[in-house]
């Protein structure tokens, strides 16, 4: 019995470790800041080990583990946050080193796995002035591919909602990149032409 | 003239209509220039957003760290892990059976002590519910069947101002060998709990008893969330919240008509 339940827990173990990555994506998305992403992370994991239940593994793991990592974030994170920052992927900023630098330093970086078009970089920019609210929609749906109703069951709202959220959060980008004057949508062509 | 069909696109895309929905619009398009456009340009800014996407790698130290909980967690452990747990499980339920108030034993606190735990859990979110909606019509189809009783959700027409509260959704709750319903209401924000099973099951009693309407409603605080319990109808209901004085705002959620729980709290305050 030992045994078998030794395998089962290896077994939701490996669940958590394997959308480790996806976890801290989103924790960057929520925090915008890699040290507190990984405090977030660490205590996401700590409950969902705790809170362990097998029907909820089994119905939607990385729904399951976006929920609890975001109602940590909601309960004892956000508030202690500051700065509208979003940090993509790289080397951790150092104390006192302007973004703008840190930024720069990292369009060197030879790193193949880093979309680094002019245009990824003001629709991140984007992303990240974007509210809480609709932040966390965008990069549900759009980075980690969740349905509707799995993100409503994340952030405890009805599919309604976050459709809603959604749209409003598509006008919003799509505002924001006309004031950045990104030329590259059919729809400042269509206005322009 | 066709309707356009502007405000499917975005559904469309993001592969959220049935199959019938999705050939309207695409049959749509075909024949309309502007939903046209209009698609192409949403499909360009979903893709250009999709490629913007940040390729994360958690680091090494967090992985390790993650890790070592894993290999921590009590329930991967031998058998030893498992005596002392066991010894200290039996040991407080022993004192509680011979220190614990006659409800308690009689098994309406643990309805109490159950709807509770459940909204804890559920706010958590180590309790995912099995149905999303925000008919109470469509919550009462589901648990249709699945239930030892029937349970109707009150489903009042939409007046003029928005409802205050929705329901978010509803799944079965273990309780006494069978299932309970839980449902998830959300009142300007705050999440509301309600717990319904048979009076057989469980009766309301305990804390303050509140008689309103024919009813006796029955007040008690748990760590801090305001439990409202009562019988009706041969069922037994638990409200758990975080509003204010008693928690009557709660009862909105059955009771359009602020009236009514607005006479419970003047009964509650006149006790």
């Amino acid at each position: 019995l030992i045994g078998f339940r030794k395998q089962e827990s290896d077994c939701y173990h490996n669940v958590i470790l394997d959308n480790l990555d996806a976890l801290y994506g989103f924790a960057m998305s929520l925090s915008r800041n890699p040290i507190d992403a990984e405090d977030l992370v660490q205590e996401a994991c700590l409950r969902a080990i705790k809170g362990l239940v097998k029907r909820d593994i089994q119905s939607n793991p990385r729904v399951w583990l976006f929920t609890i990592l975001r109602n940590v974030w909601i309960n004892q994170w956000r508030r202690r946050t500051k700065g509208p920052e979003f940090i993509p992927l790289g080397k951790n900023r150092g104390e006192g080193e302007r973004f703008e630098q840190w930024l720069l330093d990292e369009r060197e970086r030879p790193d193949a796995n880093f979309e680094r078009s002019d245009l990824s970089e003001k629709i991140r920019a984007a992303i990240a002035e974007l509210p809480e609210v609709f932040r966390e929609v965008v990069v549900l749906r759009y980075f980690e591919g969740l349905s509707y109703r799995e993100i409503g069951s994340v952030l405890g709202c009805p599919a309604g909602t976050v459709m809603s959220r959604l749209s409003r959060a598509r006008v919003q980008l799509h505002n924001m990149l006309d004031e950045k004057n990104t030329p590259c949508f059919l729809h400042r062509e269509r206005r322009s032409g | 003239v066709d309707n356009h069909i502007l405000k499917y696109i975005q559904s469309y895309l993001d592969e959220e209509l049935e199959q019938g929905e999705r050939l309207i619009v695409e049959a749509h398009v075909q024949r309309c220039a502007d939903c046209r456009f209009a698609l192409a340009a949403e499909r360009e800014l979903i893709s250009a957003i999709q490629k913007a996407r940040p390729l994360y790698r958690a680091p090494d130290s967090l992985r390790e760290k993650v890790a070592w909980l894993c290999r921590s967690d009590p329930r991967a452990g031998s058998i030893r892990s498992w005596v002392p747990i066991a010894a200290c499980a039996l040991i407080a339920l022993a004192i509680f059976w011979f220190v614990a108030p006659g409800p308690f034993r009689a098994g309406t606190a643990s309805f109490v002590t159950t709807a509770v735990d459940t909204h804890l859990r559920y706010l958590n979110g180590q309790l995912p519910l099995e149905v999303f909606s925000d008919s109470p019509e469509k919550i009462s189809d589901w648990f249709a069947g699945k239930l030892p009783f029937n349970l109707k959700l009150p489903d009042y027409p939409q007046t003029p101002e928005r409802k205050p509260y929705h329901v978010e959704g509803a799944r079965l709750v273990g309780f006494k060998q069978d299932y309970a319903a839980y449902v998830v209401y959300r009142l300007n924000g705050h999440p509301i709990s309600l717990l319904v099973t048979s009076d057989k099951v469980a009766t309301a009693s305990g804390g303050e008893e509140i008689p309103w309407g024919g009813l006796r409603f029955h007040f008690q605080s748990v760590a801090g969330w305001k439990v409202l319990t009562w019988s009706d109808n041969g069922l037994t209901y638990a409200l758990v919240s975080d509003l204010e004085e008693r928690g009557q705002a709660s009862c909105i959620v059955c009771h359009q008509n602020e009236r009514v729980f607005k006479g419970l709290q003047t009964s509650s305050k006149r006790l």
